[in-house]
């Protein structure tokens, strides 16, 4: 479904992402995990076009992509959910959705627009909340909001970055729930995440980075059992 | 909605009233008073795409030339449109340049851009320069209140057009550019089509409202038609009235503008104060403007 | 060749009073975070302080400077605490429509007060130049160029040396969510902004002299004043300097050598502002 070769971002001297090599199948859920400063973030703003990429192809759904702007990328199916919530502030949360509606794909008329919304909301539980601006949710409303909005532009490919990060545990039981009717209505997922167990819960497929590489990839267990991934996480946490 | 009609229907009836020895004095402040409120509306429908723009005082006057060099050769009507053109054309330039600046530096860059084209204007060969330019009143002057009704005309266009827009899906793909233009290209909105053409609406309709003027006022000079005292007027007023809104800037302008005449007759020059003393106090006091006073929870159109 | 020197010397003396205008604002943008519109009009009310102290007192502008520095330190303190301060936390936006403002207010009240005539004040020295080897110094120019440097060391001393001076530095490297102002923030916001209103009236004081004072002579120098700090590199108070040296030098040279340079040099200095400004955005994407 994804496909990323060679990709490379520098800032400065650093090498946030260093000749990335990605797949992703369609169907699976795929987590990416790493120390802070590894390169998920600029990853996920690669794939989504917020960056472009000093070297490297981005492939998706067969094609090239790796200079297409954001709102093409939304167009051709690859959704994505912000780590730092980003609601449109002086929105309703029905609004907030509608945005994502209207444009997630050209041309989609308000009637459909309006029962993509419907459908969205009601899957993510926020329904009482449709008339509430969204400037004044919880930050638990507000990561559900998030991810509601990157569904309404019915994406095949979801990006997600961070989602649980400050939730409760039981929050983010309810969280991998949703992750996990997701995909099951369709949707591919790759997600960013630093709480193992949520990981372990979700991911079908784990791959590791560190100074911007990957440096492992496969099943949790497998994953987490090896040398230099202990490395990366333990060699740094002191 | 029911505001702005009744606005526009007092606007056309208003020369048929019995106003008395005040008649002319009236119409032509009322004239005046549509022109800056169509500029405000026009100001105001850029700024919904997060962009608050000092160039709106060149866009006027840039229209207020092209209307007024052309309309001997084309005729009034025509002419307007070339105005609402050029200004239109100059504002695509001015778009594509300033596509990645925000907040003060747009302003910045906005303001840069006026000063530019009031030296050009000021230089160019065929404007008069520094001494002005006589210009033909409306349709040769064969009606007395054709000037008025192009105005009324003006006015209720971009009326027409911020209405529409609200109604339309444009005013969520607006929204969303201001309030998250990252986040909004990531949901798909294409954000730079949408800032162009918000930035070509609003110019087009300055540059007719200024190509008005000219037929209004006969003479143009360089320091009037492109003075900071209209970009100051059309920012001031939206924000007073109502951001966003369409009868926040019809209301802002229609009580500003009649304020700045008052105040124009008593006092002349550094009659301008108002609209700083009036921005001053609108940001500290009552930043969503007049319309929120209306209005139970400021939720963002009307 | 000499009209080649002449001009630079002219550029590098202009420049002073550019570096005195755009540091008060440099201050202003990166210890509160505020680009002050109304900067401008803090000098020309430091340029109408020197005049009406001159006419009524018969006072020579340069013993001014520090009653117009002590004034303009009050003026920018109120209007840090009457109308800066309830906006902080308000958007970026509204805090530069409030500056807006003002600066319209301002220009406006004096135009009312004083009326549009620009008003100069002549000293006996006004005119005079001292000649070297060819070179001519007008001897105003002259004076306000060397205060402006005594002025701009003391400035940067205070910020390299004193405890204070290491406080405001250290907000303008570090500046916090608007919320979690503490008090000691607070005091070197107030401060800052004090110093930034104080310096543009210095400034004006020398432009009183120099130049005139008018309603609107301030407002292009806000404009200059935010090209050079632009140039420099926000917050970037080192940068000022070279920054003012570049632009005063630019205007120099077009003045001098574009024929009927007078009405070009105002375009080509906002050309200067709108290419390095979108050149900036474009080449940082």
């Amino acid at each position: 479904m994804l496909s990323v070769q060679g990709l490379s971002k520098r800032f400065g001297g650093v090498h946030a992402a260093n000749a990335v090599n990605l797949r992703v199948e369609a169907g699976e859920i795929l987590a990416v995990i790493g120390p802070n400063g590894a390169g998920k973030s600029t990853l996920l703003n690669l794939l989504s076009g917020l960056l472009r990429p000093d070297e490297g192809r981005i492939e998706f759904l067969g094609e090239t992509i790796t200079q297409a702007p954001p709102e093409v990328r939304a167009w051709k199916g690859l959704g994505r959910a912000f780590q730092i919530v980003q609601p449109f502030p002086e929105m309703t949360v029905w609004e907030n959705l509608l945005v994502g509606a209207l444009y997630g794909k050209p041309n989609t008329p308000a009637r459909v627009a309006e029962r993509v919304v419907e459908e969205v909301i009601e899957l993510t539980g926020l329904t009482p909340k449709a008339q509430t601006l969204a400037g004044e949710l919880t930050l638990l409303e507000d990561k559900r909001l998030e991810l509601a909005r990157a569904l309404c532009t019915r994406p095949k490919l979801l990006l997600l970055d961070e989602v649980m990060a400050g939730l409760r545990p039981s929050e983010a039981l309810e969280a991998v729930e949703l992750v996990r009717r997701i995909r099951n209505s369709g949707v591919t997922v790759l997600f960013i995440e630093h709480l193992m167990p949520v990981v372990r819960a979700l991911a079908d497929r784990v791959v590791v980075m560190d100074y911007g590489q990957v440096i492992a990839e496969g099943p949790y267990d497998l994953v987490a059992s090896n040398p230099k991934v202990r490395e990366a996480y333990l060699g740094r946490a002191s | 909605m029911i505001l702005v009609g009744l606005l526009l229907l007092v606007a056309l009836v208003l020369p048929g009233l019995p106003l008395g020895e005040w008649r002319a004095f009236l119409l032509d402040t009322a004239q005046f008073a549509f022109l800056i409120s169509a500029l405000a509306l026009a100001w105001d429908l850029l700024a919904r795409t997060g962009q608050l723009s000092l160039a709106h005082g060149a866009f006027f006057g840039l229209g207020a030339y092209a209307a007024a060099l052309t309309a001997p050769a084309l005729g009034t009507l025509p002419a307007l449109l070339v105005g609402g053109v050029v200004a239109g054309a100059s504002s695509l330039f001015l778009g594509l340049a300033t596509l990645r600046l925000h907040g003060m530096y747009f302003a910045i860059a906005t303001l840069a851009f006026s000063e530019v084209m009031r030296t050009l204007v000021l230089k160019a060969p065929f404007t008069g320069g520094a001494i002005g330019l006589p210009v033909q009143p409306a349709f040769g002057g064969a009606f007395p209140l054709g000037g008025y009704y192009l105005a009324v005309g003006v006015l209720a266009l971009a009326a027409g057009t911020s209405l529409l827009v609200s109604r339309s899906r444009l005013h969520y793909a607006m929204a969303a550019t201001r309030q998250g233009e990252a986040v909004a290209r990531v949901l798909g909105v294409p954000v730079v089509r949408v800032k162009l053409l918000a930035f070509m609406i609003s110019a087009f309709l300055a540059g007719l409202a200024g190509g008005v003027y000219a037929m209004k006022t006969l003479f143009l000079s360089p320091y009037d038609a492109f003075g900071l005292g209209r970009a100051v007027e059309a920012l001031v007023i939206p924000i007073f009235g109502g951001l966003y809104t369409t009868t926040g800037p019809l209301l802002g302008g229609l009580i500003i503008v009649s304020l700045e005449t008052w105040l124009r007759l008593r006092i002349g020059e550094g009659y301008l104060v108002v609209y700083g003393v009036i921005l001053v106090l609108t940001i500290l006091f009552l930043p969503k403007g007049l319309v929120s006073l209306f209005r139970r929870k400021g939720v963002g159109h009307a | 060749m000499e009209l080649l020197l002449q001009t630079i010397i002219n550029g590098i003396l202009a420049a002073g009073i550019y570096a005195l205008v755009a540091s008060g604002l440099a201050l202003a943008v990166g210890v509160v975070g505020i680009v002050n519109f109304a900067h401008g009009e803090f000098t020309m009310i430091g340029a109408f302080i020197a005049y009406l102290l001159f006419v009524s007192t018969g006072l020579d502008p340069f013993l001014s400077l520090g009653l117009a520095a002590l004034v303009l330190f009050m003026v920018g303190a109120i209007t840090y605490l009457g109308l800066i301060r309830p906006v902080l936390a308000a958007p970026e936006l509204n805090q530069m429509l409030l500056t807006f403002g003002l600066s319209v207010a301002l220009q406006n009240i004096a135009l009312l007060v004083f009326g549009a005539d620009t008003r100069v004040v002549s000293t006996s020295y006004q005119g005079a130049t001292l000649a070297l080897g060819g070179l001519s110094f007008g001897v105003p120019p002259l004076l306000a160029f060397a205060l402006s440097v005594v002025i701009l060391g003391a400035l940067y001393g205070f910020l390299d040396r004193t405890r204070l001076g290491l406080a405001v530095r250290a907000v303008a490297q570090n500046r916090l969510a608007p919320g979690l102002l503490g008090i000691e923030t607070q005091r070197v916001y107030l401060l800052a902004f004090g110093l930034s209103a104080a310096l543009a009236g210095v400034a004006g004081v020398m432009l009183s002299v120099m130049l005139y004072a008018s309603p609107t002579v301030g407002f292009a120098y806000t404009l200059k004043a935010f090209a050079i700090i632009v140039m420099a590199g926000l917050g970037n108070l080192r940068g000022v300097v070279p920054a003012a040296i570049t632009l005063a030098m630019a205007e120099a040279l077009v003045s001098t050598y574009v024929p009927g340079g007078g009405g070009w040099v105002e375009a080509v200095f906002f050309l200067v502002i709108f290419v390095t400004l979108t050149w900036r955005s474009w080449r940082a994407a």
